[in-house]
Order: structure tokens, then C-alpha cells, then sequence
């Protein structure tokens, strides 16, 4: 495109932005009130994770979670808010720190892998004990990843897949034998994989070990009120005992995010997850209010059916709508949409526009920079729906969640996507509904994200490989899969960033999953309240948090 | 409801005899249970014709055809729907509702749980709307034309049309964080710290509560105004009857048969309308067990709910009838003679 542009043309552009900018107002003035649209800058600051202030012992902390965890069980836990809660409970072979890079935690070091990939070895600290009193050993640590892997139902299963046998060659040390090599391990091993769970209270408890969780962590667990709270109490038989402060940790479900900020500003609460940017807002003119942010690992955007025929887990077929048919027509929908206006109207300038799957923020190969995203084109978009031959305006039913979010963002999608020629009609769906139109294929686009994971393939295999387990999209290029597996089996990280710099761009031209915007993890917590930790992968960590002095 | 509908049936000869209002609490306890059982078939039926499949919603990102498998076939999803019934009311008449899909906690426990904080909120709910709504509605009837009418109208008509979520939010802004005299969330048991409990009970209550006070004001005052014009609170008056004694005594008690049905009608509201001020009021009562398993189509539950929401609606509007019976004496001899 050219970048001079006479002055009618100007005009013209400089007019269409008006309109769509007018457009997008309306809408929102009509469902949401003003407010959003009059302060679309964003006076968060930098990233702030932690606060080192020096803590004293004793007190309890109460953490507002925007939803009840499920099952709390590593082997079969399925959300972001049971992983915040396993955060306090129940520690991992490695973990991540405020870099974004794998640490080890019951592990002594990083795993040493054998030239060919396939034999992986690591060594566990000596001397833990589980919460319930028993050690911790090489043996335990072979229990819980088999159980991870071989549970029916468990949802370890296919990251673990490559996991052809475990076993324990001494008392502290470990050897993994791989069915092919798998560099995503060790990433994989500082999430639920990695989460070791006592041999005895399995035995006793069985599938019921979710009722009476036993790890090595600061805490332990002491009762869950369904739908109420998870108590955990300080564990004396951490290894670390001495430096945890704090004598019990409340996990509190309370979905709404404006309840969760009246209870921070009561002090009910001192700890409010995932707080969204209108509450994030009001929050910071409280001056008893402190607000820790950092850079999320995962992405939204919207999904687009490119193949999805017979349902996910079935080959992708050729469907017969102008989408799925021509990806110019895909193109120019991608190109309709504004990525930063977006992010000004919908979340108040406090997320980050996206247009890959793999966060600048990653270690490992970081994505696509915001800066980098392309802009809006509406006269690109419609040349090109003009040269798919597709009739204007293009219906496109768009499912998106039931959120208050995700309805606006449907609206400003709609407002922006009509002007280069898309007549986009809003189905807001709950969320199990959606899993199964769109798991079936019944749908043109929904809005998709995901939380993110360390290493890029946790961000890409599932959702774009033919086979993937959440290939909803019916998205299939040979090409693709092939980097997927060699981005699995590439030990070197130069090369690696390079294969996931190439899958990015095959995505992308693909256009199957328009990629918006990256969430920022926005944990607002009281003045008094120091020593929590919100990195990437956006728990919340009370290890050494406290009240301070 | 008419007092025909619940005239007592005539006594029958053993043991019961002599006994009418014992003959007719079994009836309709016999009535209540066949009610019960078809109100399960439906609830059972009804939850699956939602769309969505429950192992999907449970295997989040594992949702390969082997995973979705294995879960169906943990919890029994693969199975006939009759063979499913059967299942969950068998186990159902031994007391266990099974297992929660999402949490693995066991159902019955959570409705435990739950069941005394919605009770206690309705309770309290209940108990506002009655004192507040029946003095208002007699001070509105016995100064028909007057400030006090038009002030307990004013009032009736903001408890109508105010938004629950948003008088929540302004209660918990006034006198949770402005003026921090009560709770803005959470629950303790009564028996645990009573005085912490009312301290998070009472902004829930007067929330849920402002509603039905506003109903049963408007019809105690329309009631109290009938009666108060009726020939008998007429001819109170010429035996010479305090002011007390013909409205307290005549006047109100003859209304109350009106407002103890719409009580009866409204406390099954109170149960089910908690939802909301429980969501805003972070307390793990029905509402939010409710919601929760709607979103995650945790059947187990939802079936556990409901069935338990649909016990409590029948029990009430048994209780409503044999309350009728007890302040209208026409009613209990109407049916025994």
C-alpha cells in the first residue's frame, strides 16, 4: 500500500475513521454508558509483579478469584483460577519466574537431555514432605506423572503424551524415555504436569484425592465450601516454612468484578485476580489500593471456520461459505477490524493489540511485537471481497461470550467489519453452549483465546494443527504441522524462534484465527498487603506474602 | 387459592377418625410426594434437553474423542436417559445426589452447605417484609388520604421498581465502605458468631427483602381497606370496641388470609430470586450453586437444586394451607362437618 496519499484520499480515510469511530461510540453509548470512551489512556504505569516490602508473621489473606476453581486435582484441574490456588499449595518440579524463564523448584536443576532427545534425567530435592507428613522421593514423582499421563479423564494427557516411560533410578533421581524428542517438557513440568502429589494420599483417597489434596507447598489444604471458599493453612512441614508469613489463605470466588472491587475497598478482601480495566479504573483512585500488572502469555482474537465440517477430532473438510472458501475474504475481514481502537473503546488502552499467537513477553521465541500489527485498511478490504466475487454486505453470524466485554467487542467488531462490506450479526452464547456449536462446527466466527502457556507450542499445536485438540477452527496445512513437529523436536533456541516466527506467518496468511488483542493480568490488592507475586503465566503467589510492618 | 380448594376432607373411620386436619396433612403429603416425583422426572428430563454437552464443558482443553469418552462414561452420560433416571433416583431415595461434575465435592454436602444460608436469607427477607409491609400497609388503610398513606405508597413503589443489583451496590457503598457498619460479603453460621452474621446478613436481607415488604404493604392495604368497610368491623365498632381491638382483632386478622397467601406464593420467590443477592453479596447459597452448575452443566447438582428448590416450593404451599386453617376458623369447620 502506498504511504502518500493525495489529499482527497485524505479526506476520505481521515472521514471513514470518523465513521466507524462514530459508530462504535453510539454502540457503546447505547449499552454501556460513556464512561469507556472517555478515558481510553491508560495510567497503570509499567509492569509492577512484586512488592518486597518486608513482611511480618501471622494474619490471613483473602484472594477474590473470578470464578470457583474446578476439581483440585493437578491430574484433572482444567482452569486458570484452580491453578492460582495450586500455586499456594502444591509446588512443581520447575517453575517460572518474573522473566518468564523455567526455574527449578523440586527439582535441583533444569533436566538433562541426551543428544538424541529421547532420555531426559533430573534430580529432586532431598529432604520434602508432603502436607501430609509423608517424603517426598524419585518414586512419588513417577507415580504422579504416569497418573497424569494414564488417568481416564485426566487433562495432562496429550502434553504428556510423548511420554513413553518414567522411572525413578535412584532415590532422588528420575529418567523420563520419550517416544520422540520433546523440548516443550521442560515448560510442560512447570504447570500442572510437574505438580507432584503424595503416593499415600492417593492410595487413600483415590479420584476423591480433589476433596483432600496433599503437595509440597507453603500451604496446605484444609476444607473447600463448594462454591464459598478453599481455606488453605501454612504447612509446617514445608521445606521453606520459615519464610512463609502468613498463617492461612482464603480463596474466594466472587465472579463479578465490581463486587470484587467493593470488598477490596471494604477489606473483606485484600486480594482481587483478574481484575478487569474498568475496575482497574476506579481502583487506582484508591489510595488504599495497590495494583501489580504483567504481560499475559495468551491471546484473543476471533476464530473463523475455515474447515471445521464434520466436528473437532474429525479431518477438516471443504465448507461452502464465502469464508471459508477464499481467504481474501478472510483477509479483508481481518483487515476491517482496528486493533487499537479495539483495545481503546472495549478495554480502556490497558491490554496489548495482538496479531500472533506467541507473546513478545516469551522467553522462549517471542511473537509479534503490537507495534508491528497491521492497521486497518478499508478500501484494501473491500478490493479484495470486489476480487472474491463474494455479494456485499457478507452475513456473518459472530458468537461471542456472554461477558459484558466480550459483548462490546462484538459490537465494535460489527460497527468496524460493516464498513468495508460485512453485515455481522451478534449471537452471544454461554460458554458450554459455545464449546459444543462450535466444537460441531455450527457456527462463521466466535470469539476464541486462551491463557497462554510458556512455550509457544502450547500456544499454537492444539489450536492449529490438523489434528489439534482444540482445532475448532477446521484449520489444515501440511506445512504447518510439519513446523509444529520440528518446533517439538528443535533442541536449538535460535532455530526454534525461527520455526515459531514462520508458523506466525503461515497463521496469519491463513487469517483462521484473527488474532486482537493480549490480555494483562491485573491483580489489585490492599496497601498493607506485600510480597505476592503476578508473573506471566498470571497466578497470583502468596508464597511470601504478608501483611508489613 | 379459594378456601374451597382446601376444605378439609371429611374424617375417615380408624385412625384418623375424629381427626380432619390430621386426614387432610396426609393427603396432601401423599399429593406432595407424587408432585415431587413428577417434578423430578421433569427437572431430569428438562436439564438434558439444554444445549450443550456437560463432558465437553468438563474436558476444557483435553477434548479429544478418547478424553470426551472417558469422561461420559465416568459419570454415566453415555447411558439410556431412562437408565440415567433410574440411576439418580435410586440413589436419590438413599440421600446421595451423586457427585459434583466440576468440583468433585459430593452434591448433597454442597446443598448443605447452601440450604441454612438461603433459608436464613430468606428467613430474615421474610421476616423484614412482614413487619415493615403489614405496618405499613394498616398505617396506609387507617390513614387512607393522609401523608402517612401517600409516604408508605411512595415507599412500596421504590421497593418495586429499584434494581436489586443496584440497591446492593449502593447499600454496600453507604454502609459497608463509607460508614463500614456492616459486612459487604461473606457468610458466617449463626451458631459460629451470631452478631457477625447479622452484621452480613442484614443489607442481604433488606436487598432481597425491599421487594416483597413493597408487595405485602400493597396488599394489606388493599385487604386492610375491605375489611375496614365491611359490615362486621361495622357492627365492632357500635358494640363499642376500642380502636385497637376492631383493627388488630377483625380488620387485620380477617386481611391476613390475603396476605399469607401471597407470602406463601412470594417466600418460593425468596428462595429462587436469592440469586442475584447472592451473587452480589458473595454468599454460597442456592443462587450460586445454582448458577455455577447451569454454567458448567454440572447435572448432578443442578438436578440436586432444583429438586430441592421444587421440596421446598411444596412444602411451603403446604404449610400456607394449613396456616389458612388456623386463622380463618370458617375454614377449619368448613370441610369437617
Amino acid at each position: 500500500m502506498s504511504r502518500t496519499l493525495v489529499p482527497w484520499r485524505r479526506y476520505l480515510l481521515v472521514r471513514r475513521t470518523a465513521v466507524a469511530v462514530t459508530a462504535v461510540a453510539l454502540v457503546l453509548s447505547t449499552t454501556a454508558g460513556c464512561g469507556s470512551l472517555q478515558s481510553s489512556a491508560t495510567e497503570v504505569g509499567g509492569e509492577r509483579m512484586t512488592d518486597d516490602r518486608p513482611v511480618r508473621d501471622g494474619g490471613t489473606l483473602t484472594v477474590a478469584l473470578n470464578a470457583d476453581p474446578d476439581k483440585l486435582d493437578p491430574s484433572l484441574a482444567q482452569t486458570l483460577v484452580g491453578r492460582t490456588v495450586f500455586a499456594g499449595m502444591c509446588e512443581k518440579l520447575y517453575d517460572v519466574d518474573g522473566a518468564g524463564k523455567v526455574v527449578p523448584q523440586l527439582a535441583t536443576a533444569l533436566p538433562k537431555t541426551s543428544p538424541d532427545g529421547r532420555t531426559v534425567t533430573f534430580s529432586v530435592r532431598k529432604g520434602l514432605k508432603f502436607s501430609d507428613g509423608t517424603a517426598l522421593d524419585a518414586a512419588a514423582v513417577v507415580t504422579s506423572l504416569l497418573r497424569h499421563r494414564d488417568l481416564p479423564g485426566s487433562a495432562r494427557a496429550t502434553e504428556l503424551a510423548p511420554l513413553k516411560a518414567a522411572e525413578a533410578t535412584g532415590a532422588y533421581t528420575v529418567k523420563l524415555t520419550l517416544k520422540q524428542a520433546y523440548v516443550p517438557l521442560t515448560a510442560v513440568l512447570a504447570d500442572r504436569s510437574g505438580m507432584v502429589m503424595s503416593p499415600a494420599a492417593l492410595k487413600k483417597y483415590g479420584k476423591n484425592f480433589t476433596n483432600h489434596p496433599s503437595c509440597v507447598g507453603p500451604f496446605k489444604f484444609v476444607e473447600r465450601v463448594g462454591g464459598d471458599r478453599i481455606v488453605l493453612a501454612k504447612d509446617p512441614n514445608y521445606y521453606d516454612a520459615r519464610d512463609v508469613h502468613l498463617d492461612k489463605v482464603i480463596y474466594k470466588p466472587i465472579p463479578d468484578g465490581s463486587v470484587r472491587l467493593a470488598n477490596l475497598r471494604s477489606g473483606d478482601i485484600q486480594v482481587g485476580d483478574q481484575m478487569a480495566p474498568v475496575d482497574v479504573k476506579s481502583a487506582l483512585t484508591e489510595p488504599k489500593l495497590q495494583l501489580f500488572n504483567s504481560p499475559s502469555l495468551g491471546y484473543q482474537g476471533i476464530g473463523l471456520n475455515v474447515g471445521n465440517v464434520k466436528g473437532l477430532g474429525e479431518k477438516p473438510g471443504k465448507l461452502d461459505t464465502p469464508l471459508a472458501r477464499d481467504v481474501r475474504v478472510r483477509e479483508a475481514f481481518e483487515l476491517s477490524i482496528d486493533r487499537d481502537l479495539i483495545n481503546k473503546v472495549v478495554f480502556q488502552g490497558m491490554y496489548e493489540p495482538a496479531c500472533g499467537p506467541v507473546s513478545p513477553e516469551s522467553a522462549i521465541a517471542p511473537g509479534v511485537a503490537a507495534s508491528a500489527c497491521p492497521k486497518r485498511d478499508v478500501a484494501k478490504a473491500k478490493r479484495l471481497l470486489k476480487a472474491a466475487g463474494v455479494k456485499t454486505p457478507l452475513k456473518i453470524e459472530l458468537k461471542t461470550s456472554t461477558t459484558p466485554e466480550n459483548s462490546r467487542l462484538g459490537q465494535v467488531v460489527q460497527a468496524m467489519a460493516k464498513e468495508a462490506g460485512f453485515a455481522v450479526s451478534l449471537r452471544p452464547t454461554e460458554y458450554a453452549t459455545m464449546l459444543e456449536e462450535t466444537d460441531s462446527g455450527h457456527y462463521d466466527a466466535f470469539t476464541s483465546g486462551w491463557s497462554g502457556r510458556l512455550d509457544p507450542d502450547g500456544n499454537i499445536a492444539s489450536f492449529l494443527q490438523t489434528k489439534g485438540a482444540m482445532n475448532a477452527y477446521g484449520f489444515s496445512d501440511d506445512e504447518t504441522d510439519a513446523l509444529i513437529e520440528r518446533g517439538r523436536t528443535e533442541a536449538d533456541p535460535a532455530e526454534r524462534a525461527k520455526i515459531y516466527g514462520e508458523l506466525t506467518r503461515r497463521a496469519n496468511d491463513a487469517h483462521a484465527l484473527v488474532y486482537l488483542y493480549r490480555q494483562k493480568n491485573y491483580v489489585v490488592a490492599g496497601k498493607d498487603v506485600a510480597g505476592i507475586r503476578v508473573y506471566g503465566d498470571g497466578l497470583v503467589r502468596v508464597k511470601d506474602a504478608g501483611y508489613t510492618k | 387459592m379459594t378456601t374451597s380448594d382446601i376444605a378439609l376432607p371429611k374424617a375417615r373411620a380408624g385412625l384418623f377418625a375424629g381427626h380432619p386436619m390430621a386426614a387432610y396433612v396426609l393427603t396432601r403429603v401423599r399429593q406432595s410426594v407424587i408432585t415431587l416425583f413428577l417434578v423430578s422426572i421433569v427437572v431430569f428430563a428438562g436439564i438434558r434437553a439444554l444445549p450443550g454437552d456437560p463432558a465437553l464443558a468438563l474436558a476444557g482443553e483435553e477434548r479429544s474423542p478418547a478424553a470426551l469418552a472417558a469422561i461420559r462414561a465416568e459419570y454415566g452420560l453415555d447411558d439410556n436417559i431412562v437408565i440415567q433416571y433410574g440411576r439418580f433416583i435410586g440413589h436419590a431415595l438413599t440421600g446421595d445426589l451423586g457427585t459434583s461434575s466440576r468440583t468433585g465435592l459430593p452434591v448433597s454436602d454442597a446443598i448443605g452447605q447452601a440450604l441454612p444460608v438461603t433459608l436464613e436469607l430468606a428467613a430474615l427477607s421474610l421476616l423484614l417484609a412482614v413487619v415493615l409491609g403489614i405496618g405499613a400497609g394498616i398505617v396506609a388503610a387507617v390513614r387512607r388520604g393522609r401523608p402517612a398513606e401517600w409516604i408508605a405508597n411512595g415507599l412500596a413503589l421504590l421497593g418495586l421498581s429499584v434494581p436489586t443489583f443496584w440497591l446492593g451496590m449502593v447499600l454496600v457503598l453507604a454502609f459497608a465502605i463509607a460508614v463500614p457498619v456492616f459486612a459487604a460479603s461473606g457468610y458466617v453460621p449463626f451458631g459460629t458468631d451470631p452478631l457477625d452474621n447479622l452484621r452480613r446478613m442484614v443489607l442481604p436481607a433488606i436487598v432481597l427483602g425491599s421487594g416483597l415488604a413493597a408487595v405485602v404493604m400493597r396488599q394489606t392495604r388493599a385487604a386492610m381497606l375491605d375489611s375496614l368497610s365491611a359490615d362486621y368491623v361495622r357492627t365492632a365498632r357500635a358494640k363499642g370496641l376500642t380502636r385497637r381491638e376492631v383493627i388488630g382483632g377483625h380488620a387485620l386478622r380477617n386481611s391476613l388470609v390475603t396476605v399469607v397467601t401471597v407470602l406463601g406464593l412470594q417466600l418460593g420467590h425468596l428462595i429462587s430470586g436469592a440469586v442475584v443477592t447472592e451473587q452480589i453479596f458473595v454468599l454460597p447459597g442456592f443462587g450460586k450453586l445454582t448458577i455455577d452448575a447451569v454454567f458448567t452443566r454440572d447435572y448432578a447438582t443442578l438436578q440436586g437444586v432444583v429438586l430441592c428448590t421444587s421440596a421446598a416450593y411444596i412444602l411451603i404451599n403446604l404449610l400456607v394451607d394449613v396456616a389458612y386453617s388456623v386463622i380463618d376458623p370458617r375454614i377449619r369447620l368448613g370441610g369437617a362437618k
